[in-house]
Formats: C-alpha cells, sequence, structure tokens
C-alpha cells in the first residue's frame, strides 16, 4: 500500500531535517535531512517527509491513514545516525522538540507486520491526509531556521521537521490554499485547523506566560516541586532547554539551574533505566484491553465455607481474589477487614485471634492511658503533643460529618476518632498526626465500631500509607513518579499534553495518593475501593491503575477542552463524588490485565507493578514495604500469573536494547 | 461602562482551621457550611464581581494550612496579585504566625517589590466571644508590617466577608492605576490578559 505518492506536486522543500535525538545532554544529535512535499492526489492533500536516501523509494514508509488500527512503532536508535547536516549547537529546541516523535498510537502501518530491516532512517518517514491534521506548532520567529511540529486530529504528534534551508512560509501559504490556519488564543505559536477548535475556554487564565520559564521557576523555587518532575521526560526536557540557548528562556545561568537538577535527580532511580531511553525509542504497544466484568460482592456464607472448624481461613487465595473482584458484603467487613488489613493474621485459629484481641486492648488502652493523663501544667510544656491535639481537635469536627455515625455536636463516633488519633500519637510519636490521617480512620472505625479493633486496623494501614504523610512526603513523591511511569506507557499522547500544560507532574492526583481516593468516591463506595486495592491483586500498586483509568476516563475532555494548568486541576478536584466505583475497577483491572500480557513492559513499569521475578534488580523502597507487608499476612503470595520478563529481558540500563523485541514493530531491524 | 474585565489571582493564606476554605464558601457561594471538610492539596474558585466600574473575574486560591504540605501549596503562590492573610481571632497562635506566613508567600511567590505588594489581613471567626487576639492586637501589627488593611470577618454569619474581598481587588486596581501610569506598556499586565476582547484601555 505505501506505493510512492503519485499526483500533482504543489510543494517541494529540501533540506528539511528531523532531529532526532534523545535528548542527551553530551550526545551529538542525529540530524536527519529530508524532503517534504505536498501532494495532491484524487481528492486528497497529501503532505509527505521521507529521509534524503529514500525520497526516490517510497516503499519503506509508515504511512499514517484514517480509520485504522493497527500499531505503528517509531523506533530509532541512537547509534546509527546521520551526522550531516548543519551544527547544532545553536539549537534553539524548545519545549515541544522535546517530544520530537513521540506518542504514536495506534495507526495502521499500511505493510502490515513485520518488516525487512532497511535503512534506520526511513522510520521516521511519515505522511499524513491534510484532513487529519489539527494544528502546527511553529517556534518562535527571530531563532535561526524555524520548525514545525504538526499535531494530527487524533492527537498524533509527528516528529519537528526543522527547515534548515528556509521553505516554512511558503509550506503555510501553500497549506493556506486547503485549510484555514488560525493562531490558538492560547499560544501564538500554535496554528489551529479550522477554526471550530478555538472553543478554548476563557474563563480561565494562564498563568504562566511562558511554560518553560515557569517550569525552570518551580524547580528553581521548590525542592520539593522539582523533586516531584523528576520523570525522565520532563528532566530531558530540562536538560533541552539547558543546552537551547533560547535567549527568552534563557534568564538563568545555565549552571545554576543544572547543580539543581542534579540535587533533584537522586530521586529519580525508579525511572533511571529510562532515562537513557527517552520515551521516543520506548513507545510500547501495550496490547489490547480485555473486557472485565466484575462479581457480586462476597457473601457471609461464603466466606465461612472458607473457615475450617478451628477458624483457621483456608483457600486465602480465593477469597482475596473474589474479594478483589466483587468486594464484600457490608455485613462482613467488620471481620474481613482485620484479615485484609494485617490485623488478624488468616492462619489463626478462632482461640488465637481471640487472645491476640485480648493483649491488643490492653496494649491499647496503655498507650491511650498516657495520653489520657497528661496533666494541663504537663502539656503547656509539650509543645508536640499540645499541637498534635489541636490538629486533631480541628480535623475530628471536619471529618465526614455528614455521615450518621460522625454528624452533630456530641456524637460519640467523634469522641473515638479522636482518642484514637491522640493514641496513634503515643504509638508513634514521631510522626503525630498529619492531616489527612483523620479521612482514613473514619471508614475503619465506622466499619469496625469498636475502638481497639478500629485503632490497630489504622495502625496497619498506617503502616502502608506512613510515607505519604513523613516529613519529606517521600511516598507522594514516589507515588507520583510511578504514576508518571506507567502513564506514559499507556498513553503518551495524554502526558505530552500535561506537560505541555506544566501538568507533567500531576499535581492534581495529590488527594488521590495522599489519602488514597478517599474524598473521591462516596463514603459509601470508598469501603468497596479501599479493601480491593487491600487485597494486593491483581499486582503492587494497583491503586496507580485505578488513578490511570480516571485520567483516562478524562483525557478526552481535558484534551478537547484545550485545559491548562488551571483548569486540570478544577477538574480533576471537581471529580469528587462524580465518579462511578464500578467503571473504575473495571478498568483498572482490564489495565493491569493489559499490562500483565505485555511482554514488553519496561524494567521501569514491572518495578512499579511488582511484575520481576526474583533475580531482577533491587527493590525500591516502596516494593521492600510490599515484602514486609505481605509478611506480616503470614500469607503466601498470590497464586497469579505473573509475566515473566522477556527472554532476553536483561534488567541492564539500557531499555533500548530490548525494545526490539517488540512483536508489533514494523521494523525488526534488530 | 466597564472596558475590560482582567482577572486576578488572590491566596488565603494562615494555620489550619482559621477559617480560609469558609471564608472563600461563604464570599463565592454565600453559604456556611459547617460538614466542610478540612482541606487536602489546593483548589481554587472563580467569582466574577464589579469594583468601581472595573469587572473582575477573582480567582481564590485555597489552600492546606498544616505545616507539612507546605511544599505542596507554595508553587502555588506565584503569579498571585494580593494575599489574604488569615488567622482566627480566637487562636492566638495563628494570629503569631502571620508573620511566618507572610515570609513563605514573599519568598516562594516571588515577589519583586515585597514593599507594595498588597496584603490583606482577615481576623476571622469574630462571632466567637471568646477571643485570644484584641483588634488593637491584630491592628497594630498591620500597622507595624506594612500598613496592610484589617477586616475582622465572620464566614459564619458573613460579617465583613465581601469586604475584605472587595478591598483585595482595590488594592491590586489601584497598583495596577499607578504602574500604567508609569509605563504605558502591555507588559505590566503579562500574567493578566484583558479577559474580554472589548475596546481596551
Ligand atoms: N464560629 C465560626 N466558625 C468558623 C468560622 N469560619 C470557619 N469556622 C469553623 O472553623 C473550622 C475551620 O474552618 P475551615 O474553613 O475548614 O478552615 P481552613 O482555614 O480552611 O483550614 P485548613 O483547610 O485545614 O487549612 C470549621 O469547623 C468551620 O466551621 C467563623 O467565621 N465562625
Ligand atoms: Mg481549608
Amino acid at each position: 500500500m505505501a506505493a510512492p505518492v503519485t499526483g500533482k506536486v504543489v510543494y517541494d522543500q529540501e533540506g528539511v531535517f528531523i532531529h532526532s535525538s534523545c535528548g542527551k545532554l553530551e550526545d551529538q544529535d542525529s540530524l536527519i535531512p529530508g524532503t517534504l512535499r505536498v501532494v495532491e492526489k484524487d481528492m486528497e492533500v497529501i503532505v509527505d517527509w521521507r529521509p534524503l536516501e529514500e525520497t526516490l523509494d517510497s516503499s519503506n514508509i509508515l504511512c499514517a491513514v484514517k480509520d485504522s488500527s493497527s500499531v505503528v512503532e517509531w523506533n530509532q536508535s541512537p547509534k546509527e545516525r546521520n551526522n550531516g547536516g548543519p551544527e547544532h549547537q545553536n539549537s534553539y529546541e524548545a519545549e515541544w522538540d522535546m517530544i520530537n516523535a513521540v506518542s504514536f498510537k495506534k495507526r495502521q502501518f499500511t505493510n502490515g507486520g513485520v518488516q525487512s530491516p532497511i535503512n534506520i532512517q526511513s522510520k521516521w518517514s511519515f505522511l499524513f491526509s491534510l484532513t487529519d491534521l489539527k494544528s502546527i506548532k511553529q517556534n518562535k520567529e527571530g531563532m535561526g531556521w524555524s520548525y514545525f511540529v504538526f499535531c494530527l486530529k487524533d492527537d498524533v504528534i509527528l516528529p519537528a521537521l526543522h527547515f534548515h534551508q528556509g521553505g516554512s512560509e511558503l509550506l503555510l501559504e501553500c497549506l493556506e490554499k486547503y485549510v484555514v490556519l488560525c493562531e490558538s488564543e492560547q499560544d501564538s505559536r500554535i496554528l489551529l485547523v479550522d477554526c471550530q477548535n478555538r472553543s478554548l475556554s476563557q474563563s480561565f487564565e494562564n498563568l504562566h506566560e511562558e511554560p518553560t520559564d515557569s517550569l525552570l521557576q518551580k524547580f528553581k523555587k521548590d525542592p520539593y516541586t522539582a523533586t516531584m518532575v523528576n520523570f525522565s521526560k520532563v528532566t530531558n526536557f530540562l536538560v533541552d532547554t539547558i543546552r537551547g540557548t533560547d535567549p527568552l528562556t534563557h534568564r538563568r545561568p545555565p549552571q545554576e539551574i543544572a547543580d539543581f537538577l542534579n540535587d533533584a535527580m537522586p530521586d529519580l532511580k525508579i525511572n533511571q533505566q529510562e532515562e537513557s531511553g527517552f520515551e521516543v525509542i520506548t513507545r510500547i504497544d501495550v496490547g489490547t484491553r480485555p473486557e472485565v466484568h466484575r462479581r457480586e460482592p462476597v457473601s457471609t456464607a461464603e466466606w465461612e465455607s472458607n473457615m475450617d472448624s478451628l477458624g483457621r481461613i483456608r483457600n486465602v487465595d480465593h477469597l482475596k481474589h473474589i474479594i478483589f473482584k466483587g468486594g464484600l458484603c457490608h455485613a462482613l467487613r467488620k471481620e474481613a477487614w482485620k484479615y485484609l488489613l494485617g490485623y488478624f493474621p488468616w492462619d489463626s485459629t478462632r482461640e488465637e485471634r481471640s487472645q491476640l484481641q485480648k493483649r491488643k486492648a490492653d496494649e491499647y488502652f496503655r498507650m491511650k492511658l498516657q495520653w489520657k493523663s497528661v496533666s494541663e501544667e504537663q502539656e503547656k510544656r509539650n509543645s508536640r503533643l499540645r499541637d498534635y491535639r489541636s490538629l486533631i481537635e480541628k480535623d475530628v469536627n471536619r471529618t465526614d460529618r455528614t455521615n450518621k455515625f460522625y454528624e452533630g455536636q456530641d456524637n460519640p463516633g467523634l469522641i473515638l476518632l479522636h482518642d484514637i488519633l491522640m493514641t496513634y500519637c503515643m504509638y508513634d510519636f514521631d510522626l503525630g498526626y498529619v492531616q489527612g490521617m483523620s479521612d482514613l480512620l473514619s471508614p475503619v472505625l465506622y466499619v469496625m465500631e469498636n475502638e481497639v479493633d478500629a485503632f490497630w486496623c489504622f495502625v496497619s494501614y498506617m503502616d502502608e500509607m506512613h510515607q505519604n504523610f513523613e516529613e519529606q512526603m517521600q511516598g507522594m513523591k514516589t507515588q507520583l513518579v510511578q504514576l508518571s511511569t506507567l502513564l506514559r506507557l499507556l498513553d503518551s499522547s495524554f502526558c505530552s499534553y500535561l506537560e505541555s500544560q506544566d501538568s507533567g507532574y500531576l499535581y492534581f492526583c495529590f488527594r488521590w495518593l495522599l489519602i488514597r481516593f478517599k474524598r473521591e468516591f462516596s463514603f459509601h463506595d470508598i469501603l468497596r475501593v479501599w479493601e480491593v486495592m487491600w487485597t494486593d491483586l491483581p499486582c503492587q500498586n494497583f491503586h496507580l491503575l485505578i488513578c490511570c483509568a480516571i485520567l483516562e476516563s478524562e483525557k478526552k475532555k481535558i484534551m478537547d477542552g484545550g485545559f491548562g494548568f488551571n483548569e486540570i486541576l478544577k477538574h480533576i478536584n471537581e471529580l469528587s463524588m462524580k465518579l462511578d466505583v464500578n467503571d473504575v475497577l473495571c478498568k483498572a483491572e482490564a489495565i493491569s490485565l493489559q499490562m500483565m500480557k505485555c511482554k514488553d513492559l519496561p524494567p521501569a513499569v514491572c518495578e512499579v507493578l511488582g511484575l520481576t521475578d526474583n533475580t531482577s534488580a533491587p527493590a525500591c523502597d516502596l516494593a521492600e514495604d510490599y515484602v514486609v507487608r505481605k509478611h506480616y499476612q503470614n500469607s503466601t503470595p498470590p497464586n497469579n500469573p505473573v509475566p515473566a520478563l522477556p527472554p532476553n529481558g536483561t534488567r541492564g540500563n539500557s531499555s533500548l536494547k530490548r525494545l526490539p523485541n517488540s512483536v508489533h514493530t514494523p521494523t525488526s531491524a534488530w | 461602562m466597564a472596558s475590560k474585565s482582567s482577572l486576578l489571582k488572590v491566596i488565603l493564606l494562615g494555620d489550619g482551621g482559621v477559617g480560609k476554605s469558609s471564608l472563600m464558601n461563604r464570599y463565592v457561594t454565600n453559604k456556611f457550611d459547617t460538614q466542610l471538610f478540612h482541606t487536602i492539596g489546593v483548589e481554587f474558585l472563580n467569582k466574577e464581581l464589579e469594583v468601581d466600574n472595573h469587572m473582575v473575574t477573582m480567582q481564590i486560591w485555597d489552600t492546606a494550612g498544616q505545616e507539612r504540605f507546605r511544599s505542596l501549596r507554595t508553587p502555588f503562590y506565584r503569579g498571585s496579585d494580593c494575599c489574604l492573610l488569615t488567622f482566627s481571632v480566637d487562636d492566638l497562635q495563628s494570629f503569631q504566625n502571620l508573620t511566618n506566613w507572610k515570609k513563605e508567600f514573599i519568598y516562594y511567590a516571588d515577589v519583586k517589590d515585597p514593599e507594595s505588594f498588597p496584603f490583606v489581613v482577615l481576623g476571622n471567626k469574630v462571632d466567637i466571644s471568646e477571643r485570644q487576639v484584641s483588634t488593637e492586637e491584630a491592628h497594630g501589627w498591620c500597622r507595624d508590617s506594612g500598613n496592610h488593611p484589617y477586616f475582622e470577618t465572620s464566614a459564619k454569619d458573613a460579617t465583613n466577608v465581601a469586604a475584605a474581598f472587595e478591598e483585595a481587588v482595590r488594592r491590586v486596581l489601584a497598583i495596577e492605576d499607578r504602574s500604567d501610569q508609569l509605563i504605558h506598556n502591555d507588559t505590566v499586565h503579562l500574567h493578566r490578559k484583558p479577559k474580554s476582547s472589548s475596546s481596551c484601555c
């Protein structure tokens, strides 16, 4: 099908380059010279770029055709590059250049699956029909040669084309014969095809006059944000920006920023492997997503049928599985949560549990007495206890007050909430009380209806959530980085969009992660979400897949609406209480299945989801936590399909080497 | 008639529990919700209003007051046109912390000229009779810290809430008028382009 485009050539320009840089600092850029043509053919107008060598041989072209379903991959090896072309030292690579050749979504590859090895550069060829064009991003004027980035209607972003020998003006003139191009109101560098797309909401203002600059500002200003922005791509972007000599964005001495970045780097370990790869190359087909159905909640009868005469739970894996699939009926929660949270060992006998509860009750009341017996005078000299108490008092009054368990003035529920949180301060004085903890306790207490049990279940839950609340909030940073890793695999075009709106660090997911969606779902639904998560199925960090599921559902609104930084934040905040729990859980499970079936998961993703074999690289902090908790629960690991690494899946530093194994890679050059 | 509508960003800062969210809700929706959650993360609401013939869209940012979440809120300070420093008159500590809040804001908002940046101080919960901070003390601090306007508010019974927010707008507009006279240049409005495209100036 990839026959040479024949027809009337209405524009023909040589010296149009793709910079296939991997974004690495010291690395020379790979410049691929080529020819850009606009061809009138039948009723269509085709825009066609291909590298120099094969301008005459068009049998190896990747063709982006409408209504298609299979996958195009753009693999490109940094080793094989053409060093010809103009010097690059005065590169102005702006923010869009970082995504040169990202995000090729599912599109028809016209030659079908596998292709014979050909010149590496041919992979960069592209052509598209003008009817598919959504926008063109230009660089600013007065910066040497111009470059254009074509964005297609389904948000495929094509590699930036650099007009080293001019001709960009002519191209626009030519295109304007067929389509109307108008400046985006949000960004004058973007030309939109048709003005219909201009329905960009005007009710918000972009706070940041210059995205690049403001991102740098943030890095500069706030190390915490900086570490949250530690995704390889954003980092590459910054490296690019530092290297770039755009005089306008170059307000700070490059060294200063570089130092700053280095400070932020140590936190980057999770993504480091991918760092060398740059997303361009690690575009992976994650395969089709299976349909998923949920089952009805586990009933008391089902639960009891899995208990032996001594009260030990048998078939733990099976039980967890059905809890994962359907949750628990409410009557069962009071008992089952104690196991799920790790307060009761699954293999304990009834007798052992009642002993345990007695011991735990003593221990609880001993700690409770400690703060209860602090006199007013003493407390005056104990500022930390005073502060904890004051925070707890304030927050207890502002936690789930519409729930009948906590509503009204002198509800005993409020006193229990208060007392358990105070006792937790005694249990872990270093952490004490941090806002958000009352949200985690409230449903647990509601279900347990018992101070002591609620406390110990809460302690177990806090073991898992502890890092979220620590001084440096390491848990939050880690999770945001991990989430970005997953999201990038699932939908790099959305990631690119978020980054273009300064939102790549997924700030807006903070509340979701800090208190595990507690404020996003109704009280009733959060009970379901949590018990599903506590099964630790189907993989580690399932809650991050829940995030992905929700974000995916909102992607269209966000991108179609052209939402900026503020609007994205507002939109996500306002999803609260509007999410359908079953939809979200189904989707998240489907994503997990999709990922576990995928043979080419990048190591970073495997690590996040815990899909690694024993011989693999050391687990990150979070993974260790996971193991510890598992151990504590004294349960055998779930008997779940854990995909092995690809045959040659050495978890090395270069994800590049592994990629060629992708079955869907159109070029099997390796 | 009003010639342009601009977007104005104000940010509410102050200790946890002083009533920032309640003030914002009172002002924007004219409701006081006793069942409000404490704030996690950052939120903002928009409110359109007319002040002295200027149509303004006020974007009110509300943050979590607890120390631990500082790194979460500070990135949002940038671009603020006005900062509402809030304490609760029944909470001495929250009053004493105003100085820290102001410092934190100036540092992270990257305020070019802290001397002339508009701060408005709100002493909230005046409906409560057991006060720990007197009006005089509060006035004193405002005077000594750069003559900030001071309002005693109650989100609960709506006392002075609108007045405080409107004062914030006035302060911003006043500064803008001054700079408009100094430099007749659009760059002053870098972060705030005119909202509607009706005739300019
Ligand atoms: N009596 C009285 N109570 C108020 C007033 N404003 C707020 N409150 C109460 O004070 C408590 C704290 O109010 P919030 O608005 O949640 O405080 P905040 O400053 O947003 O707190 P954080 O979100 O934790 O930073 C709530 O219980 C409110 O009902 C007021 O004007 N009068
Ligand atoms: Mg609040």
